[in-house]
């Protein structure tokens, strides 16, 4: 018998564990509401992708508000428009870097974590366990997790860009010395409609994502603890990537849909 | 009754299993042997309907299970116990969790009633005093023992299978165990299935024996027939049995 070439049988499987995703994906939503709820799981997940996440995306976003405040304020001062840069760092963390780096930092600890845990799960045959008993993996593993990174990513989301704003302040006030009240007020100033809601419906589809990846990868984990390396490295790789296209393509369309004109 | 009739299997693009078939009654007292990577775990899980074989037919009760879903399987696979190995506890929860639950996520008992049990399943597979400790904590031979005691919490089954319940275990608790699968298989009066790579094992416990190479039985029969086969594979795998046991 006539065998395939490699690359056909290797489309073949692309095909296929694309095809798995979308079905887990379409699982995670479809069976929410099917009993059992799992609240108990779903609160567990919540605790882990959520206020055990809030020290580290403060950290990290306090620092890209100060880094973003002082580029600004550079850049502004020689062209004598330093008070804008309350202005910019507003739109920019609303808008944009808020967002985008809470998802980053979203999938580096939380991410990262759900795969590993799944994966190990898999590796241990505690998966199979659940279902030999009947117990619908989805339901009890992957849909917890979902649900705790929808609701979660975007409360992060707020802190995140809180706390990137008070960097940003504090650079512009107490490095660049600009006015603090001139900084909040042009802040608030661009806490419209338009912005807010361009960067609070980003986390949801965010962690979606995130949280449909690193759950395929981790039930898709084969060999051993080098299996585990493998699909938790490719779970936070495509993560990043899905991220930040997901990022240009929503930005596009809510830019379009919210009357922006470039 | 389970039925394999001509089952083939592989992972991607290696064949682990090339038309596999036998048949095997639920009281029946079955050791499957073979070096590792042979398909052993393989034969469970098809069995299990955790995978689905890609020719052949394998029957429970009378009951093609190769193209059912997960909720048809649910009433195939509650007709089994299975002991993975190393036990697959939940690594989260602690002892006690573990062994309540498949009580409070199936059979939806009060917590009063659970805990009962759980302690009365933990004192007949000889694990006291580990309730609250997370299974990291647990020894091998407890691990296995705890996982002995969560499939029993579901209730009376008509098989258990166990997947080298021995494997990594010292000689001291590798005979606990053993003793264990055969008074739990006495007292219940039903049959197991034991997957393992240590023919001493097979031997003390079982008394029908399923040989597989090279993703075939190469032999199947009783404790006589092991021990006049003339088939040389069969022969070098049950050597160590020449040194350890009385024939």
């Amino acid at each position: 018998m006539k065998s395939e070439p490699k690359f056909i049988t290797q489309i073949q499987k692309k095909i296929s564990e694309l095809q798995d995703f979308y079905i887990l994906c379409f699982n995670s939503i479809a069976r929410i509401f099917k009993k059992p709820l799992y609240i108990d799981d779903i609160i567990d997940q919540m605790e882990y992708a959520g206020s055990s996440s809030v020290f580290i995306v403060s950290l990290v976003c306090l620092f890209v508000g100060m880094a973003l405040s002082l580029q600004l304020s550079a850049e502004l001062s020689g062209l004598g428009l330093k008070m804008y840069t309350g202005k910019i760092v507003g739109i920019a963390v609303i808008r944009e870097i808020g967002p985008l780096v809470t998802a980053l930092v979203f999938i580096g600890r939380v991410g990262a974590g759900q795969t590993a845990e799944i994966g190990s799960m898999i590796l241990g045959h505690q998966i199979d366990t659940l279902r030999v008993y009947g117990i619908d993996p989805i339901k009890k593993v992957v849909i917890p997790r979902v649900v705790a990174s929808i609701l979660m990513l975007p409360c992060l989301t707020i802190i995140g860009d809180l706390i990137c704003l008070f960097g940003g302040y504090y650079i512009a006030v107490f490095v660049s010395n600009q006015s603090g009240s001139f900084y909040w007020s042009s802040i608030i100033q661009e806490l419209t409609f338009e912005n807010v809601f361009s960067g609070s419906i980003k986390p949801f589809i965010f962690g979606y994502l995130i949280s449909c990846i690193s759950c395929y990868y981790g039930l898709t984990t084969r060999g051993g603890s080098k299996g585990l390396r493998t699909s938790t490295t490719k779970a936070v790789v495509t993560s990043i990537v899905v991220v930040i296209a997901m990022d240009f393509v929503l930005t596009r369309v809510l830019l379009y849909v919210l009357g922006f004109s470039l | 009754m389970i039925v394999f009739d001509n089952v083939w299997f592989s992972y991607g693009n290696r064949e682990v299993l090339k038309g596999v078939s036998f048949s095997a009654n639920f009281d029946e007292r079955i050791a499957v042997m073979g070096e590792s990577g042979e398909g052993k775990t393989t034969i469970l899980k098809l069995i299990l309907g955790l995978i689905t074989p890609d020719r052949g037919k394998i029957l429970i009760d009378g009951k093609d299970i190769s193209s059912l879903s997960e909720d048809e399987l649910i009433p195939i696979r509650r007709k089994f116990s299975i002991v993975f190995q190393e036990g697959a506890l939940f690594d989260s929860l602690p002892v006690k969790e573990n062994v309540a639950f498949f009580m409070r996520e199936i059979l939806k008992l009060p917590n009063e009633q659970i805990y009962k049990k759980v302690s009365e399943l933990l004192s007949r597979v000889g694990v006291t005093d580990a309730e609250e400790l997370m299974p990291e904590e647990l020894s091998g031979g407890m691990h296995r023992r705890v996982a002995i005691a969560r499939a029993l919490a579901v209730g009376k089954t008509k098989m258990f299978l166990y997947d080298e319940p021995t494997a990594g275990l010292d000689p001291v608790n590798s005979e606990r165990i053993m003793t264990l699968i055969k008074d739990l298989a006495d007292k219940e009066n039903i049959g197991f299935m034991i997957i393992t790579h240590v023919v001493y094992v097979a031997w003390q416990l079982c008394n029908r024996f399923i040989f597989i190479k090279d993703g075939k039985i190469l032999f199947d029969g009783g404790k006589q027939e092991l021990i006049l086969t003339e088939i040389s594979a069969v022969k070098d795998f049950i050597k160590e049995l020449f040194f350890k046991v009385e024939l």
